[in-house]
């Protein structure tokens, strides 16, 4: 359609989802806070005010265009209008730039900048609020403009929805329920949240000083560089993309004082390797269908929370960071001679998540820091050195060479087609087809040369894996293999990546990173040499491979007290505790709960009997739970309830006898 | 004391499990418990499958909903700009005599909370306040503190 933009004709496209995103295809970014493409429009923060037809300001964001209209964009009046609305809300902001972690990033510092605020004429208000730094990502809320960014990603895009607006008024703040702390609550950590923040309300917690003690200590400092890394960091660095990106960082890391680099592609190699032997054994013997991918430590911990049925569905294998590590630590370390202790396993991820996994009880001192790719750019900044100048040097043996398909971890669909590229190789492949099912859900469907057939999910965003979740429990939709990244686009898109961090510099990421793995000499893990050497020599008793596998475990949502339902103030009684959670909710343990308070009034049951409600023993795949004392009944219905107790009564007359 | 945490079961089944019934489901629990305990959000949340900071965010937007318990005699006093003129601060501070609680606060029995609201839309009554969804308007200070008297004889009779 044909439009006038401030006095000139301009085509524009006729399927525009709003008048916003028609101006930007046309070259004209109208300034907003609150607009993303990837949720539902908000229009709250008036910045992208347009006149339309010489007479009524509206938002863009929330008009679709229309055929003749009259468009002025940057009239003095919206101008004032811009100014005006950028004042109030620094009049309420934390203003303290130079200290803030998104200084230089920062939309709104930007915007000002543009404006020319120079005053703020209204006097400034400090909001009273705390900063939550009890997990990787970190909540100030003294830097919250409400633009309810955040609100919307972690709901429609995640599927999770820990944080939503609270309070009313001039009190109004994002908060997770009851404002818990992050790291008590369903938080996945996977830093969408971050990533789309406009300011630094929300921000990821910065490693960068133990690097520096680190380095500055006499311990052997081996640095990983993730795939989607080197397909982002340019972005920060004012240089153009570049296929040998990882080899400059190699270079830089070791003028920084790292011993060794290693890239997290070769391990990327290594688990698509295990995780297709892993899976063609589950395929024959019909077992724990669909297998799950478990690279994405926000997907393993939203399945942990949310499908606790299905946590035996993830793939025991480790992520590649994880991977990595545990052969750096146990094998590298022993064939250089050097005690594991003495080595510190530093990570560069695109990821707020790995920080989270790396610190996972059963990955402690494993991966002992994980760095984010803003990090890594900020020390490449402050150290001076320009990249473009540096030679770049190869990743160090034994884990240094990885297959396109290693690389191709960083996006979505990386993983699925990794292990398909090893089946190819090791089984034969006799036809495959892959199709689109929405945004973010693609189908594959590939014939072994067994007679086989594997059914493929690849899927990013966890409101899609929630949709996608539903149609499997539904048995709605056929899989055997589910790849499940959190981020859309895969990792390329990570809370740890440059801003800005949206769809459309996400696919451009993409096709980065595919140039990057396309000039890769090898396709499949399989040709990988070293990747074979480690299997004849290291992995050659089965048992050893146990290393680089590992276990997950249903975990509670909410950190919350027992609610004391027929409470006994006696010191000899029986506590019969049951669970409220969701899985054991849905399975009735409810039921079981009135059962056993009816019947504990009528004192059939005896009568030292006390009834606790609790959520969550993180047992879930053999929900409903009850637990008598410390006797956990799994599968537990009103009867074997009942059976327990009195064996317990027998057992306390028997004592006292 | 028995925790009458079947009453939340009921309420949820009264309003049919349905999210759409959020509002009215907390209005129940707020009448039930006197205010919105945490373990009873994380419950609802559970059995209507809505994130518990999203009906944390309802519960804390509309004033009828508190997060500390209220008591039993909730005193909704009105400083609306009628009630104002007609006295509503001596009103206060007269409850605050009575009972040595400031708004917002809620008396060490739980017997008795006092919050101040906008307006109660009573005007014609100013000065105004309602406890317990009852009104009581043209009000003195020496009314107010008969009345409060009154309830708490009642309370203890209640009690015993």
């Amino acid at each position: 359609m044909k439009v006038l933009v401030n006095g000139k004709e301009v085509e524009l496209k006729n399927d525009s989802r709003n008048l916003l995103e028609a101006l930007r295809e046309a070259g004209i970014e109208i300034p907003n806070l609150c607009y993303l493409s990837e949720t539902s429009i908000y229009g709250a923060c008036r910045m992208c005010l347009v006149e339309i037809d010489d007479k009524e300001i509206v938002t863009s964001c929330t008009v679709k265009p229309r055929e003749g209209m009259k468009i002025k964009t940057n009239t003095p009046q919206i101008h004032e209008l811009r100014r005006g609305i950028l004042e109030l809300i620094l009049a309420t902001h934390n203003r303290d730039c130079t200290i803030c972690e998104r200084n230089g990033s920062c939309k709104l510092q930007k915007y000002a900048e543009e404006f020319g605020i120079r005053n703020v004429r209204f006097s400034q208000i400090k909001k009273n609020t705390k900063e939550d730094k009890s997990s990787p990502i970190i909540r100030d809320n003294s830097k919250c403009i409400l633009c309810g960014d955040c609100v919307r990603v972690c709901e429609e895009v995640q599927g999770v929805g820990v944080i939503d607006f609270a309070y009313r008024g001039f009190s109004t703040q994002v908060a997770p329920s009851f404002e818990t702390e992050l790291s008590k609550t369903e938080c996945v950590y996977c830093g969408q949240c971050v990533a789309h923040c406009p300011t630094a309300a929300l921000t990821f917690r910065n490693d960068l000083d133990r690097l520096y003690q680190a380095l500055s200590s006499s311990k052997h400092v081996i640095g990983i560089i993730a795939p989607a890394v080197r397909a982002a960091i340019q972005e920060e660095l004012s240089m153009d993309s570049d296929t040998a990106m990882a080899e400059r960082l190699v270079a830089f890391l070791k003028m920084s004082g790292f011993a060794k680099v290693f890239d997290v592609a070769f391990a990327a190699d290594l688990v698509a390797y295990e995780e297709a032997h892993e899976f063609y054994q589950r395929l024959v013997n019909n077992e724990r269908m669909p297998q799950l991918t478990s690279c994405c430590p926000a997907w393993v911990k939203y399945v942990e929370q949310f499908y606790p049925e299905y946590v035996e569905n993830l793939s025991t294998v480790k992520s590649p960071q994880q991977t990595l590590g545990t052969i750096i630590k146990k094998i590298y370390s022993q064939k250089v001679g050097i005690n594991p202790q003495d080595i510190v396993v530093v990570s560069f991820m695109p990821c707020t998540a790995k920080k989270f996994e790396a610190e996972r009880e059963e990955h402690l001192g494993t991966v002992d820091l994980v760095l984010t790719t803003k990090e890594l750019s900020q020390m490449i900044k402050a150290s001076g050195i320009n990249l473009k100048q540096i030679t770049p040097e190869p990743f160090d043996r034994p884990f240094g060479i990885s297959s396109q398909g290693g690389l191709n971890f960083g996006k979505t669909g990386g993983v699925f087609a990794t292990v398909v590229e090893v089946m190819r190789d090791e089984i034969g492949i006799s036809d495959e087809k892959y199709s689109d099912l929405q945004p973010g859900v693609k189908s594959a469907t590939v014939r072994l040369k067994d007679g086989r057939t594997v059914n493929g999910l690849v899927v990013f965003g966890l409101a899609n894996a929630r949709d996608v979740m539903k149609k499997v429990i539904e048995k709605v939709i056929d899989a055997e293999i589910i790849e499940v990244m959190a981020c859309n686009y895969g990792c390329i898109g990570g809370g740890g990546q440059p801003y800005p961090n949206d769809s459309r510099v996400r696919q451009n990421r993409a096709k980065i990173l595919k140039e990057t793995a396309g000039i890769k000499a090898i396709q499949s893990p399989v040709e990988n040499y070293y990747l074979q050497k480690l299997y004849q020599e290291d992995f050659k008793d089965e048992h050893k491979r146990h290393m680089i596998h590992t276990t997950y475990k249903a975990r509670k949502r909410v950190e919350s007290n027992d609610i004391e339902i027929l409470p006994l103030p006696k010191e000899d009684k029986t506590t019969v505790k049951v669970c409220l959670g969701t899985s054991c909710y849905m399975k009735g343990s409810y039921k079981i709960l009135s059962q056993l308070v009816e019947s504990a009034k009528k004192e059939d049951l005896g009568d030292d009997i006390e009834i606790v409600g609790t959520f969550c023993f993180e047992n879930c795949g053999k929900s409903p739970n009850v637990m008598v004392n410390d006797k956990l009944i799994c599968e537990a219905t009103f009867e074997k309830v009942r059976e327990v107790l009195k064996e317990c009564q027998a057992n306390k007359i028997k004592s006292q006898s | 004391m028995e925790r009458n945490f079947q009453k939340v079961e009921e309420i949820l089944q009264k309003h049919g499990y349905k999210k759409e019934n959020l509002i009215r489901i907390l209005l129940d629990v707020q009448r039930q418990y006197r205010h919105l305990p945490e373990d009873i959000v994380n419950y609802i949340g559970v059995a209507l499958q809505i994130p518990p900071a999203k009906i944390f965010g309802v519960g804390t937007f509309y004033a009828q909903f508190s997060l500390k318990p209220k008591g039993e005699y909730t005193i909704l006093l009105c400083d609306g700009t009628a009630c104002h003129m007609e006295g509503s601060t001596a009103l206060l501070k007269a409850i605050e005599e009575e009972l040595n609680i400031k708004p917002g606060e809620v008396t060490k029995d739980l017997m008795f909370s006092v919050d101040q609201v906008g307006c109660l839309g009573a005007c014609a009554l100013a000065p105004a306040m309602v406890i317990n969804e009852e009104v009581y308007g043209n009000l003195t200070p020496e009314k107010v503190k008969q009345i409060i008297r009154r309830l708490k004889e009642e309370g203890e009779k209640d009690a015993q």
